[in-house]
Order: structure tokens, then sequence, then C-alpha cells
């Protein structure tokens, strides 16, 4: 629609008819006006292809539900940074964003000798499998999160205490944790190889 | 055409009388408001008596301003000005008394049930179903007295304002039958036809378009009218009328949704809430230039005329409020301002700044015409306006900073985001004090402005003639066939066609699936293109019929019709028709037991929906005060649903189970001795009355209806089971050392209570990964 046809000498003209003396100018639409009006319809396009049609952006549940997450992670990381128990560590390793976080940092560090798997030796790794329920130094979440900080210099585990800290850590517990369920049968092998 | 002149005498003493009321209502409902607002700073003056109480008056203080107010001064300003815009006395002289003395009725009848909790328990929609069968009866009265008048007109062509009044004539019939559709369980109460999120959607659908077509349309027709008279200007834009009315009332319907962001209702809804209600923006402003840009050329005779004061801030505060609006319902900016006194500031800078301004411009004009005697005093008027003024940025300025206020802090988190900075409601309630303090002191001054127009009324009228205007005009009455459409010629023409398509393929884009819904897609951009290709080559010819078409008033109604129905269809349709059961999300409610019915129905008869929401939003901060976000299948049973839409006070959807029984007993009593510094009324009453179960099996047997899954039960099983809970409750209060009998109201209102949050799990449909806490 073009409302804005140029007409310069209809402009200050007033329409012919009057209703009880009342009389009407025919201005042309304000511009800036009829930008705002295209805008906002624009705007809702675009909103409607984002949320509804492509469904690119989150829903309000998986938003609020990642947001909780959020809170919740927030939360155990200020637990992390005191006494660490095998329960809350097992809470953390049902928190999402917990084990996204320490998945990032076994991707980068634990990987090479851990393997994508987790499978470790049995993944053509040179590391313990730790998606088995067979540990060599202790299933226990605590007992992981020991091996991981003061490492296993025989068996060729790293110290990652300094490198890593604590948070960086438990986020890592909770990530190799998340493929275990507490309460799952159990047992430590000394020398499994 | 014989050159005979006759002269017709106007029915203007309707108008007066429509005059006289809104000034009187306007009165009462003001100093209501101001009760009520002073009630929120000391509880002490609900004096502990029912029909005194806060959740009492609120509504009779809102319906007093929407209907009987503005209602009143709407039917004057459309029959004064319908009836010389078209040139003809209004039909019946018979149905505009009638219409007058029924609307007292029931603006009478109205006062006389609401303070005793004789209310349908959904907002402006409160009042009980043979008061609302009235209601509409007026409206019919109203409605054919105006079409009449409108088919003996001498003036063939529609003036704008005649538009804007039939948008408001048929729209607002639409929208109170379908939010009224509900069945009696007495004479004095029914349940609502639409429950949980299908009676949500159709009563925002309604409230918002309340606000639309009875407090908007209408006075944007009175503004036309009114406005280039007193101003002696023409008006500013013709074609500006012409795209900012349809596009208004095409828009307007479906922008309801925006009352329900963040919560429960399906996203699709909330995003057509949000964007339509953004699109709404340029067309609102459409009004406020014609308006303010037609007084162009008489400003220099504000600074002395009162009545151009009042239209020139009347339609600054429609601009204002038009632009606040869509700025609200933007989801983000909703999560601070909704539940809050923002919303308050919003509304009645629209109220009191453009209703109550464009009334008393109005009157001020209307007085000297109708009694034909100078104005008792304009510096009265003056003084008037600014004591007004004052008393509106007051109001709305202490509102606006107590809405952001309480909104940041019931936000606000500490610790890494982990805890809440003001866990306790209450802190929140009390850093608001002076703001609330202040609103009483802004609406006392524009209560005090509009009693100087009172005494300036009394002044004007004591002692005066009153006049009737009149009108030479031919005898013959003007030739309806010059000019008339043909079916095919209103419908079958380039500009509804394009109209028309365009919004059908939009909704195909919307609404279909991978291929059908592209195919919307391109439809939608080729018609546009055509529209426009079409206008700029052919333009001429669209005004030519828009023309033909102002002579036609029966295919225009249909047409405005059409504009307005559209958007409640596409939005309330699906919802309505989807099997309920299955459509719950995870959730499903569990159905109350007779005597927690028993205490809904007296959650509702004491308005406790006003101050608390049954509505945890899909937002962190609500999570973490209240709980798990609120599922649309845990209020599905819910007639009428109490989602709430004002916090005064916490949010109860998970209420149950969190306070011991005795707890209630005590914060029901006097809530005090609970919460210090809580400002929540005292309901002693409840203790004291018997409750009364006569109605128990009918109101069953109609929930049975509506579709709630109660078995089969005799009326002794329903007596048995509520004797049985009753004394379950009575006992462990006696136990806890509170002595109550197990009949009185409260027994029922806390078995209510404590039921708030229960449900069954359901399969989960949604996409949604739930974290395991």
């Amino acid at each position: 629609m073009n409302p804005n046809q140029p007409k310069p000498t209809a402009e200050d003209a007033l329409r012919p008819h009057s209703f009880d003396g009342i009389q009407e100018f025919d201005k042309r639409l304000p511009n800036w006006w009829l930008v705002t009006l295209y805008v906002t319809i624009v705007f809702w396009l675009g909103y409607w292809a984002y949320y509804e049609w492509f469904r690119t952006g989150p829903n309000d549940h998986q938003r609020i539900e990642r947001e909780m997450a959020q809170v919740e992670a927030a939360k155990l990381a200020s637990m992390a940074s005191g006494q660490l128990d095998d329960a809350s560590l097992w809470k953390m390793s049902r928190n999402p964003v917990m084990t996204a976080a320490g998945k990032a940092t076994f991707m980068t560090m634990c990987v090479s000798c851990h393997k994508e798997s987790l499978r470790g030796i049995d993944d053509g790794g040179i590391g313990a499998n730790l998606r088995r329920q067979v540990w060599i130094h202790g299933g226990r979440p605590t007992d992981l999160v020991h091996t991981v900080t003061n490492g296993v210099l025989v068996k060729g585990m790293p110290t990652w205490g300094p490198v890593l800290g604590q948070k960086k850590i438990t986020e890592v517990v909770a990530y190799v944790l998340s493929y275990h369920q507490e309460g799952e049968p159990m047992s430590v092998q000394p020398a499994a190889k | 055409m014989s050159d005979k002149k006759i002269t017709i005498e106007f029915n203007d003493r309707v108008v007066r009388q429509f005059l006289l009321a809104s000034v009187i209502w306007g009165a009462v409902g003001m100093l209501a408001g101001v009760l009520v607002a002073s009630q929120l700073n000391f509880w002490q003056l609900n004096f502990s008596t029912s029909w005194l109480t806060w959740s009492h008056l609120r509504p009779l203080h809102t319906n007093a301003a929407i209907f009987a107010l503005v209602g009143n001064m709407m039917f004057a300003g459309i029959y004064y000005s319908t009836q010389r815009l078209v040139k003809a006395r209004l039909a019946s002289d018979f149905l505009s008394s009638l219409h007058f003395w029924g609307w007292q009725a029931i603006i009478v009848s109205a006062a006389c049930t609401l303070p005793f909790g004789l209310t349908r328990g959904q907002e402006y929609a409160e009042l009980i179903w043979p008061i609302n069968v009235a209601v509409v009866l007026m409206w019919v009265v109203f409605a054919v007295n105006f079409f009449w008048t409108l088919a003996r007109r001498r003036e063939p062509s529609l003036y704008v304002a005649i538009w804007f009044y039939i948008a408001t004539i048929i729209t607002v019939a639409m929208l109170y039958i379908v939010n009224h559709l509900a069945i009696p369980t007495s004479w004095t109460h029914s349940y609502s036809l639409f429950g949980g999120v299908q009676n949500a959607l159709v009563q925002w659908w309604y409230g918002h378009n309340a606000v639309a077509f009875f407090l908007t349309t209408p006075i944007l027709g009175i503004m036309y009218y009114f406005v280039p008279k007193a101003a002696e200007r023409p008006v500013y834009s013709y074609r500006l009328s012409v795209v900012h009315f349809w596009s208004l009332v095409f828009v307007y319907i479906w922008a309801g949704p925006h009352h329900l962001l963040n919560t429960a209702l399906p996203g699709w809804l909330q995003t057509l809430g949000m964007t339509f209600s953004l699109m709404l923006w340029a067309p609102s402003w459409g009004g406020m230039l014609n308006g303010l840009l037609t007084m162009r050329g008489a400003w220099d005779r504000v600074r002395a005329d009162p009545v151009l004061k009042f239209f020139a801030a009347g339609v600054t505060f429609y601009g204002m409020s038009t632009f606040e609006g869509p700025m609200l319902a933007i989801k983000s900016v909703n999560a601070l301002a909704h539940y809050t006194d923002w919303i308050i500031a919003h509304v009645h800078a629209g109220t009191l700044g453009w209703n109550g301004f464009m009334a008393a411009g109005m009157i001020y004009w209307l007085l000297p015409r109708l009694w034909n005697k100078p104005l008792y005093s304009q510096s009265l008027a003056n003084l008037h306006f600014w004591v007004g003024l004052v008393g509106i940025l007051l109001y709305v300025g202490a509102m606006w900073t107590s809405g952001i206020t309480q909104g940041l802090m019931l936000n606000a988190t500490a610790e890494n985001g982990t805890i809440l900075a003001y866990p306790n409601f209450l802190d929140t309630v009390n850093a608001i004090r002076p703001m609330m303090l202040m609103r009483v002191i802004g609406g006392g001054l524009y209560l005090t402005g509009w009693l100087m127009l009172a005494f300036n009324v009394w002044k004007t009228v004591r002692g005066a003639e009153p006049v009737n205007g009149s009108i030479e005009v031919s005898e013959e009455p003007a030739h309806a066939d010059a000019g008339q459409l043909s079916l095919v010629g209103s419908f079958f023409n380039p500009p509804v066609l394009f109209s028309v398509f365009g919004v059908g393929f939009v909704c195909v884009w919307m609404f279909g699936h991978d291929f059908v819904s592209i195919a919307g897609l391109v439809g939608a951009m080729i018609c546009t293109v055509m529209a426009y290709a079409h206008f700029g080559s052919r333009g001429r010819k669209w005004g030519d019929w828009y023309d033909k078409l102002l002579v036609n008033s029966m295919p225009f109604t249909i047409l405005t019709f059409l504009a307005v129905v559209a958007g409640g269809m596409i939005q309330i349709i699906p919802t309505v028709i989807t099997n309920r059961a299955a459509n719950v999300e995870d959730r499903r409610q569990i159905p109350y037991t007779p005597l927690e019915l028993a205490g809904r129905d007296l959650y509702v008869r004491e308005g406790c929906y006003l101050c608390h929401s049954q509505m945890i939003r899909t937002l962190v901060p609500d999570v973490m005060r209240y709980g798990d976000y609120s599922r649309l299948g845990e209020s599905i049973y819910d007639h009428p649903f109490q989602w709430g839409s004002k916090r005064n006070g916490p949010d109860l959807a998970r209420v149950g189970g969190k306070y011991p029984n005795v707890w209630h007993l005590r914060h029901m009593e006097n809530p005090r001795s609970i919460s210090a510094g809580s400002n929540m009324p005292n309901f002693p009453w409840l203790l004291a009355n018997a409750l009364d179960t006569s109605t128990l099996p009918r109101k069953i047997a109609v929930q049975r209806q509506l579709g709630v899954p109660y078995p089969a039960w005799t009326d002794a099983q329903i007596a048995a089971s509520v004797s049985a809970q009753q004394k379950v409750i009575a006992k462990d209060l006696r136990e806890a050392g509170a002595y109550v009998a197990a009949d009185r109201e409260i027994i029922a209102l806390i078995a209510y209570l404590q039921h708030l949050g229960k449900y069954e799990a359901v399969k989960p449909t949604g996409s949604a990964p739930k974290l395991a806490d």
C-alpha cells in the first residue's frame, strides 16, 4: 500500500463534504508513522519465524529448565569449593550445566588417553575404561576426585589438581559420573590389566 | 426533491441524563478508588467488615470507572454527536429512555451485589449472570436505537466518528456475550463455560478488548466530533482516519494474550499477543496524531479555554498509554512489570488521563449548549484541569516508581544468583509504602478536581432552561439508494479481497506445516506486491469504492465485524476445541473434593484473586520464590480460572501443604499475627459463618456438565464427604490448640488452600527434558 502518492496540490485542500460543520483535510501520512507501522510488521514476521516457524529460539519451558539448571549449577559450584561428598557429586552428575562444562574439559585434557567414548584402553586409548563398573583406584565419587586431583604417576595418570583446580575437576568427575547411576554395582580391581 | 424544509428537534434530553449520570457515578467510582487505595496503606480501614473489605470494593471501583463513568459519558457523547452527524433525531424516545434507566439500574444492582461477594471472579466481568443478561439487553436496546437512527439518517455518508461507534457496538456485544457464557447454579451464582487456560484466553481477549472497544474506540469517535468542534479546525487527515481505523480494529483483537505472557499459555499465543501489541503502536498513534494535529492553529486558545486544555492533555495521555502498552507487552519488560503497580500506573494513565480528561472536556463543552447558559466558572474549570493533572502525574509517577521498585526487588538474587535477595514478600511491600501513600494523594487530587466539575455543573444547570438542538432539513429523507453497493460491490472489490487473501495467506504461513506453510508465505508476499501495485495504479478507485461504502451502513458494519472477529476466532477456537484432558503438558489437576470446591467458591467470593495470583511463570525468580512453574494442565478444571493479574501478596499456586492448617486459620483471622507488617485485611467472618452446603450438589452437577470428572455422587454422598473432611481438619486444628466448629466457612477455605498445587503426573508429551533434582 502506498498512501504517499505525491499530491502536492491536494495536500492542503479540504475534502468537499462537511459533517455538522466539521471539515477534513486529507494530509499524507507522516513518514515516521508509516515507518513505525512497517517496522513493527517486519518485527512480527521475524519474531514469528525465529520462535514459531524455524523454532530456532528456545520455547519457554526449555528456557526455564536451562536457566534453573544454571542456578542449580551455581549452587553446586559453590559447594564444589567446599567439602565434597558422594551425594553432592551424584547430584552434580545429573545437572546438565555441570556435565556440559565437565565434558568440555574432558574433551580437551582427558580425551587423548580416555578417548571420546570414555572407554580408554578398550577403545584404543591408554587410559582406564571409565564406563565400566569395575574401577582400579576406587569407584566412589570422592575416590574419582582424589584420583584426578593427585594422579597415579605409576600408571601414567597426571596430577591434575594444580592444573585444573577443584572446580574443573569436580565438573569432569560429574561428567564421568553422568555415565553411571548412583547405587549401581561397583567393584575395585587394583591391577586389572 | 422538494425544497420544503422541516425542522427536526434532537433528543438532547437523554444526552443530559447520561451526562449528569456520568458526573455523579464518576465521583462515586473515584471515591471508591481513593478508599481502596487507602486500605492498601492502612489495613484498619477495612473495618474487619466483609462488605467494606478491599477485595469486595475493588471490583466496585473498576466496574464503576469503566461502566458507570465512561459508559454514561460515552452514551452521552455518542447520542449527542450521532444525531448531528447523521441529521436525524434518535429513532425512539422510548428506547432512549429505556437505555438510560436500564443502564442506571444495572449500575445500582452492581453496587448492591459486588460488595456482598456476589461475583463471577473474573476481572471486569464480575457481575453475576442475571445482571449480565440485563447488560446484554440494554446493549441491544442501544444498538437498535443507534442503527435505527442510522437507517433514518438524512446525511448519506458516515463520518469517521460513526465508524468508531459502529465498531464499539458490535465488538462489545461479541466480547461481552462470549466471555459471560456460563451455567447458573443458582440465581446469584454460575460457573463459566470455559475453564483453566481456555478461560484465561477468553477472559483476556475480553478484558483487553474491553479497554479497546469500551474505553478507546468510542472515545476516539467522541474525539473526532468534539475536538474539531471545540478547536474550530478541520480534522487533520481523512486518509489517516481510514488507515488507523481499520488497522486499529483489526489488530487490537489479537493482542489479548499479552496479559498472559510467561504463563502456562501456549507459546504461539504469547508470540501473537506480544507482536500484535507492537503492531498496535502505530494505529493507536494515528488517532493521537489526528487529535493533536487537528488542534494545530488553535494552540493560542488552549491557554484560556479549559475544553481545549482537557482535550490536548487527554489525547496526549492516550498517546503515552498506547506507547507504554506495546512496551509492556514485550516479554522481557513484562517479566518485570507484570503483577506490579506499573500496570496500575498504565491503566490509570488511560482512565484518568485519556477517558477522564476527554469526559471533562466534553462535559464543559456541552454544558452551555445543553442548558443554554454560559458555564458557571471558566476559572474553576481551569483549576480543575491543573488539580487533575497534578493528581494524575503524582499517581502515575508514584505507581511507576512503585512497580519498578517492587519488580526489581522481587527479581533480585544474591550469592551468585542462587538465592533470592528478598525472600520475604513483605519486604518488597514495605519498600513501596511511601509510593502507595503518594498514590492516595494523587488520586485524592484527581477526585477533588472532579468534584469541582460537579460543582460547576450544578451551578450551571441550576435554574437553567434545558434546550434541545434542532436542525432544518429537506422534508424528504436522503435517498439511500444513491450509490447503493450490491453484495458483490461490497465484498468483491480490490481492497477487501487483498485484505482477506493477505490475512488468509499469512495464517496459512503461521499455522501450516512444511510446504503448505511456505506456500502461505509466498502467497502473502505475492498478495502484498499485487496490492501495492494495484493501489499504485488504481488507488483512486479504492478511494471511490470507500466513499461508496460510507453511504452503505450495513456493508460497512459487516466489514467491521469481519475485521474484529478474525483475531479472536484464530486464537480461541483451536484452544477451545482441543481435548482438554490430553492437552495438559506433563501434569493434570486433581479435581477438588466437595469441601474444597465449596472453599474455592469462598476464595472467589472474597476476591482473593485480586491480590494473589495462582500462576508461577516460566521465570527464574518466580520459580525460586514459589516453586516449579505452573503447567496448563494444573488448572484445567478451574471454572473460573484464578491465575490473577496482580500480586499485592504472594502467589498461591503451590501454597498447598506449605503451612499447617492452623497457620491459615490464624492468618485469615488476623494476618498480622503471623506476618508482621502485612497489609492484608482481616477475614474474621469466615470463622463465624456456617458453610452453606445446600447448593453443593447442584454445583457439582454443573461441574460435571462442564467436563470435570466427578463421579455421579448422590446428595448424601456429597454431604458425607464434606462432613468427613471437615472433621479431619477441625481435629487437626484442635490438636494445634485452635477450636473452630467443623461447619465454619474457614474449614472449607483451608481445605481448598491446602489442595493448591496438587496434580497427577501425566506421560510427558513435550520435548523439553525434565531436570532431575
